[in-house]
């Protein structure tokens, strides 16, 4: 069966959770929304599913691949404004004359602005709405297509590769991801999320709150009642926001600090070279970080546009 | 910055950001003039768009000097939301008396 999915471009509501790419590639609980859509549809039966997208297509289109994941065949469709729901029945249901039988309504033609079987919580209309709708989603993101995490206790969702210091506290409900690291001391909860390969240092509370991935939360800090995600922190009951300027306290994992320090785009973790000081000279090796304090420089290997060679 | 001794109220006010830049000349003011300082001190965050570890730090240590006079009440008045947060994270809103006007 056919099915088609209309990305929401901008909401003006939520400019943070659009900051990293497009809103349906926001995660959500270790999955970003376009995939959550995706496995649904394909649960109850969908195997062609088009997806209209207006805003920065290629990361949806990275996102979700071709498909085959979920046993699907995948279409991005590139558009140039987002499209209401009667105008996509229009122009791509009801045009469509291939024999192929289409999913039963709503589910033919969704507008991804919640989450599956959450209707009544919209994820874009502020960050309260965000949260709240995360939250009631949290019992239903485990299927059984998801085997990275498990429910460890009561209300307690926990990633198999996540490690949590026996001194850590926990409270129900919350969901910690894939490869989070709780340091001791620490206190995730009550109505936390922390996504995957985030880390809570040693002291620091999240509570009533949503960690974004590959998010550092500094020692002792108290996110609170907020969004963080890199550097971003967003109270969701005031809407404020607010850029933290010290990256021991807040930070990105996923971009380098040289790329901190100049507002540059960052890369993903795994390029060693570029997660050193800034200070250092170009080709500098990456064992000069480790270099105990007064220890002599290492010499550099020569470079070939060195002019001494 | 601006540093005003009301008879019974010391305001410190007109601070547009509190930063590595500008915190140790903040320190050296404020602390210059605590020996003849009120029993209240305000701090007027109103003007302050921006605050780092530094500035924090600065708070803090005009914070452990007012509390080595246990008479001496500080109060930080109307920080804008950004820097309540900052305040917030840092779990700094638990030491300072936060006050809206």
């Amino acid at each position: 069966m056919k099915a088609l999915l209309i990305c929401p471009s901008i909401r003006p509501a939520v400019p943070q959770l659009a900051e990293e790419g497009p809103l349906v590639t926001a995660p959500i609980l270790g999955e970003c929304l376009v995939c959550h859509w995706i496995e649904h549809l394909a649960a109850r039966g969908a195997r062609e599913i088009r997806i209209v997208a207006s805003d920065r297509v290629d990361v949806v289109r990275a996102a979700v691949g071709s498909g085959s994941r979920w046993g699907v065949r995948l279409e991005v469709v590139s558009v140039s404004f987002e499209p209401t729901v009667a105008e996509a029945v229009a122009t791509y249901r009801l045009r469509d004359e291939t024999p192929v039988q289409w999913l039963p309504a709503p589910l033919d033609v969704v507008l991804m602005s919640h989450l599956p079987g959450c209707p009544d919580l919209p994820l874009f209309e502020s960050y309260a709405g965000w949260f709240a709708a995360l939250l009631a989603w949290m019992p239903q993101a485990i299927t059984p297509v998801r085997i990275r995490v498990s429910e460890l206790l009561p209300g307690v969702w926990v990633g198999r590769r996540a490690r949590l210091s026996p001194q850590a506290q926990i409270v129900a409900p919350c969901w910690i991801g894939d490869q989070v690291f709780v340091e001791p001391g620490a206190t995730v909860g009550p109505n936390a999320i922390v996504e995957d390969r985030a880390v809570v240092e040693r002291a620091a509370r999240v509570a009533q709150s949503w960690v974004g991935p590959d998010t550092l939360v500094g020692q002792m800090t108290s996110v609170s009642h907020s969004l963080a995600w890199g550097s971003s922190l967003t109270n969701w009951q005031t809407d404020s926001s607010l850029r933290v300027p010290d990256p021991f306290l807040l930070c990105s994992l996923a971009r380098p600090l040289s790329a901190l320090a100049t507002g540059r785009p960052g890369s993903r973790p795994g390029s060693p070279a570029r997660v050193t000081d800034t200070s250092l000279p170009p080709g500098a090796p990456f064992g000069w970080i480790a270099a105990p304090a007064g220890a002599a420089a290492p010499k550099l290997p020569r470079q070939a546009n060195d002019p001494s060679l | 910055m601006k540093i005003q001794n009301q008879g019974q109220c010391l305001t410190i006010s007109e601070i547009p950001e509190l930063t590595a830049v500008n915190s140790a000349q903040f320190r050296e003011e404020v602390r210059a003039a605590l020996p003849e300082a009120p029993p209240v001190i305000e701090i007027d965050l109103s003007e302050t768009r921006f605050v780092d570890s530094s500035g924090l730090g600065a708070l803090f240590a005009l914070y452990r000097a007012a509390g080595e006079d246990d008479g001496i009440t500080l109060r930080l008045l109307n920080p804008k939301p950004e820097v309540q947060q900052l305040l917030e994270l840092t779990q700094m809103e638990q030491l300072f008396e936060i006050v809206q006007r």
